[in-house]
């Protein structure tokens, strides 16, 4: 098992090396340049093209390449173009606990609620409640984020007045418990919105894995020898159908940094996937290619975690 | 049975998106209270005390160091923490500000200004010539462009910056302190827009003066509430990355003490900004993207709420390329008008005429609420100089009032005439003739117009290709280098420091994407700021106005139109009147009654 942990992470390195050459020479590819649309008569010429040449700019593309690499590896990531003045890592830095924040709290949304949901509804399918569920599943998939994310504002923040509308904190004074409960009091909307379209996505799923392994040969034969339902449930059933649910948790882990962009967005939550778009949008190559890299690690690691589990949820998967 | 049931659970499900959109809906009607912006409440005598709260819809990018800033959210910051030498007042003209008074030299190449010397800085140091001097000095600095600077031009027409920002001498005798208050700027020659160059904000010697130019940028003075300092009615005091900017009444403002404890800056999505204005949450939007035109009637329906609405400093223009670069000054990155290409498709003027006609630009703009794209909320502009300048001229430069008859006369005496029958028309050699119209995204309105402006073209017989948009940042290297485009769309927003076009229309400029090349014009441009005519605004105005019938007549651009700035902000509000220039305008007399 370690031993296939330490071969999987070895894996990583070439991995993570060919993403950044491809997102490297697609940034470069790509029309435009951190300084191309700065368009201000008030700028002399040539002032920009300084810059140009003073960002290595025209440098051959391995050479820029290398460059960045060269540092990247030690940990720096440059400076960005748009945050003058500031370090990529220290840019990021500042996103990553919103992301983390919101990403974990709507996975919990997503797993308490959508798993005994759909564990309910395959045990009593075609009930009134199963209806309910699966109206409610169609409702979260077919709701556009930003529409709910404002339907929410609406309703719960400027109409009830119960939570914040924007932002994640309220003021940088605030400590200890103090600084938890507001930052639980400016999560939940977009928590809530982030986690409907998952949450609804992961009742569906799980209703149907246990739909299919209720049916199936084995569950009979545990009802025949007089098994309680109970444990034929939790025994039985619910770790075959785990499975599925664990390789879709595992994509989740990867998406979480990269996934809030319109929820970011509506609830002007500063994470790392608005981050991510505007800096696409502004060119600004060091602090796309420090996310690129950050997201390829996430989802690596996320899918690490995933084939992991399997190995604990069904003993028949074995690693060595 | 089942079907029934499933067919329950949607219709629940319509029902309540219904309901909620009828909730939203019953709202907005209990507020319709027309407000002719007469109705205030008695106006008492000012109070003390109390905190607004100003919308943005894009957070600032958290560089907040006058010389090294460059959006617009950080103006919105910086507009109330720091001052400049001179202000402007709704004329333009410049009037006093950390200066009391100015004297230029005779013969205009040199301005002396005595400076207060009541005003201190934040952290309580004085206010001195030495702040001027070090602040000019610094964007003069051999590292200054390299560490991201692009305020050179500030710095440029002073005496010995060239050699100083090449490093040949340490010495900088552009701006002089001849005393602690009393500072003198020298430019190489007499200097028309001394008063525009000499009113930059002005940064604290005593803080940057041990940071090398290359690390200023990062360093927490430009950075950090508490840490920026100025000279202006409010401190920065505290900063939620992205969400909260909060400032603090300065008692010891050289204008007297403000009213308000503390003006917060909030980073709002824009689809909330209307609601969470409504609700009280925040009291004022506007620079620099205010409130949509289309929400105007919205707006004028909430009770509390009023609309201030001007002229902006800005327009959005349909370019038409004349000439193409060569690839080879492409490649060598030179602008030698001399080498132009002419392009065919618009070499004649009758044609670029004729599509100026043909442009219903009253319809872009609309007459009132949904009407157009900007519902009335803009003006036709026919010169590429901001109106509030007295050398905007309104009267002389062809008005190009819309007219199909007109573009179609104009078409056909160019021998541009449909042979094939198809509607569209041929160029006089009977060949197809398509023009390429070029977009960039990021302005909902231009982007709208395009399809717009296709079809209006259509009504007389040209046929236009619209191109995909780009986004920006590919845009702009495209329409700098490109070979076969015809027409473009684009949007600028002027300075009201000085009404002069050179930067965007002189033949060599970079901003001159139509390549328009005119050696009258460029001279013309010369002439204005050539002393000593220069220094005679009638003068001035005058080769100004003739410059602008030059431009209408050539037509490197049609400005389609300038639209109006709309602001709003919550009664409890007093004191606000903006200038001219935008809606910060003397915060310290800004105060609350509740």
């Amino acid at each position: 098992m370690y031993k296939y942990i330490i071969r999987r992470i070895l894996i990583f390195i070439p991995m993570l090396f060919a993403l950044t050459i491809i997102v490297f020479a697609l940034l470069k590819a790509a029309p435009g340049d951190p300084f191309s649309q700065i368009l201000d008569p008030d700028i002399e010429a040539g002032v920009l093209d300084e810059q140009r040449a003073a960002a290595g700019f025209n440098d051959p593309i391995h050479v820029q390449y290398i460059n960045w690499l060269t540092s990247a590896v030690k940990g720096d990531f440059g400076d960005s173009f748009r945050y003058k003045g500031r370090e990529v890592t220290e840019v990021i830095m500042d996103r990553i606990p919103n992301t983390v924040y919101l990403g974990l709290f709507s996975l919990l949304i997503t797993i308490i609620v959508a798993i005994p949901i759909g564990i309910y509804s395959a045990r009593h399918p075609y009930s009134l409640f199963d209806y309910a569920a699966t109206g409610f599943g169609f409702f979260g998939l077919a709701v556009p984020n930003f529409f709910f994310g404002l339907v929410i504002i609406y309703l719960f923040a400027i109409q009830l007045g119960w939570f914040p509308s924007q932002g994640s904190i309220s003021s940088t004074s605030l400590t200890g418990m103090e600084l938890f409960t507001d930052r639980i009091h400016h999560l939940i909307l977009p928590g809530l919105t982030l986690g409907l379209a998952s949450t609804a996505s992961y009742m569906r799923y799980m209703r149907s894995e246990v739909l299919n392994v209720l049916s199936s040969d084995y569950i009979r034969t545990a009802r025949a020898k007089g098994m309680s339902e109970r444990n034929i449930l939790y025994k039985h059933t619910l770790r075959n159908a785990m499975i599925p649910i664990i390789t879709l948790f595992g994509f989740e882990i990867g998406s979480l940094l990269a996934g809030a962009i319109i929820t970011e967005g509506v609830f002007n939550y500063p994470g790392l996937g608005t981050l991510f778009l505007s800096s696409i949008g502004n060119r600004d190559y060091p602090v796309i290619m420090a996310i690129a890299f950050l997201l390829g690690l996430f989802i690596l690691v996320g899918n690490l975690i995933a084939d992991i589990l399997y190995s604990i949820v069904d003993p028949r998967i074995r690693y060595d | 049975m089942k079907k029934r049931k499933s067919w329950l659970s949607l219709l629940a499900i319509v029902f309540l998106l219904g309901m909620l959109a009828a909730c939203s809906d019953g709202n907005k009607e209990t507020t319709n209270d027309p407000d002719d912006g007469n109705n205030d409440p008695v106006t008492s005598e000012p109070k003390s005390g109390g905190t607004v709260v100003g919308a943005m819809d894009t957070a600032p990018t958290g560089q907040f160091n006058p010389i090294f800033y460059q959006e617009a959210y950080e103006a919105n910051i910086l507009g109330l923490t720091h001052d400049s030498l001179l202000s402007q007042n709704d004329e333009l003209e410049f009037e006093p500000h950390l200066a009391k008074e100015w004297k230029f030299s005779e013969d205009f190449s040199s301005v002396t200004f005595t400076l207060r010397d009541d005003v201190k800085w934040h952290d309580g140091q004085p206010f001195t010539a030495n702040d001027v001097v070090f602040t000019y000095k610094t964007i003069a600095d051999p590292e200054y462009v390299a560490a991201g600077g692009v305020r050179s031009s500030y710095v440029s027409k002073l005496v010995g910056a060239e050699e100083y920002t090449s490093g040949e001498t340490d010495e900088f005798p552009g701006v002089v302190a001849d005393d602690d208050y009393t500072v003198t700027f020298h430019f190489k020659e007499p200097n028309v827009m001394a008063l525009a160059d000499a009113s930059f904000t002005i940064i604290p010697e005593h803080i940057f003066k041990d940071i090398p130019v290359a690390d200023m940028p990062s360093a927490a003075a430009s950075l950090q509430p508490n840490e920026v300092i100025g000279t202006g009615p409010f401190k920065f005091t505290e900063m939620v990355e992205g969400e909260r900017y909060v400032l603090t009444k300065n008692p010891d403002y050289f204008l007297g003490e403000p009213y308000l404890d503390s003006v917060e800056w909030r980073v709002v999505n824009q689809d909330l900004i209307l609601q969470l204005l409504e609700s009280g949450e925040i009291d004022f939007v506007a620079d620099p993207n205010g409130f949509q035109a289309a929400d105007y009637d919205t707006v004028a329906n909430m009770e509390h709420v009023k609309i201030i609405e001007q002229n902006d400093f800005g327009y959005q223009l349909l370019g038409f390329i004349q000439n193409y670069r060569t690839p080879e000054d492409i490649e060598a990155g030179v602008l030698e008008p001399e080498n132009w290409v002419p392009n065919e498709r618009l070499k004649d003027p009758k044609v670029r005429q004729a599509i100026a006609y043909a442009i219903n630009r009253q319809a872009l703009i609309g007459t009132k609420a949904g009407e157009g794209l900007l519902h009335g909320r803009g003006q036709i502009i026919n010169a590429p100089i901001a109106t509030q300048f007295p050398a905007y001229d309104g009267e002389n430069p062809n008005q190009y009032e819309f007219s199909q008859e007109q573009a179609n006369a104009l078409l056909d005496e160019a021998g541009y005439k449909d042979v094939t029958g198809d509607g569209l028309r041929e160029d006089p050699e009977g060949n197809e003739w398509v023009l390429k119209l070029a977009y960039p995204l990021g302005n909902k309105l231009r982007e709208d117009s395009a399809p717009i402006i296709v079809e209006m073209l259509a009504e007389v017989g040209v046929s236009v290709d619209l191109q995909q948009p780009l986004e920006m940042a590919a845009y702009v290297p495209e329409l700098t280098n490109t070979q076969d485009w015809d027409l473009y769309l684009l949007g600028w927003t002027l300075g009201s420091g000085d009404p002069d076009p050179s930067g965007l229309w002189g033949s060599k400029d970079a901003y001159n994407f139509g390549r328009w090349y005119n050696p009258e014009a460029d001279q013309l441009l010369v002439d204005a700021v050539t002393p000593p005519d220069a220094f005679d605004p009638e003068f001035r105005n005058q080769v100004y106005s003739d410059w602008q019938v030059m431009f209408q007549e050539d037509l490197p651009a049609l400005i389609l139109y300038a639209q109006n700035k709309l602001y709003a902000y919550n009664e409890r509000m007093q004191g606000v009147v903006p200038a001219v220039t935008g809606f910060i305008n003397d915060p310290q007399l800004w105060w609350v009654q509740d």
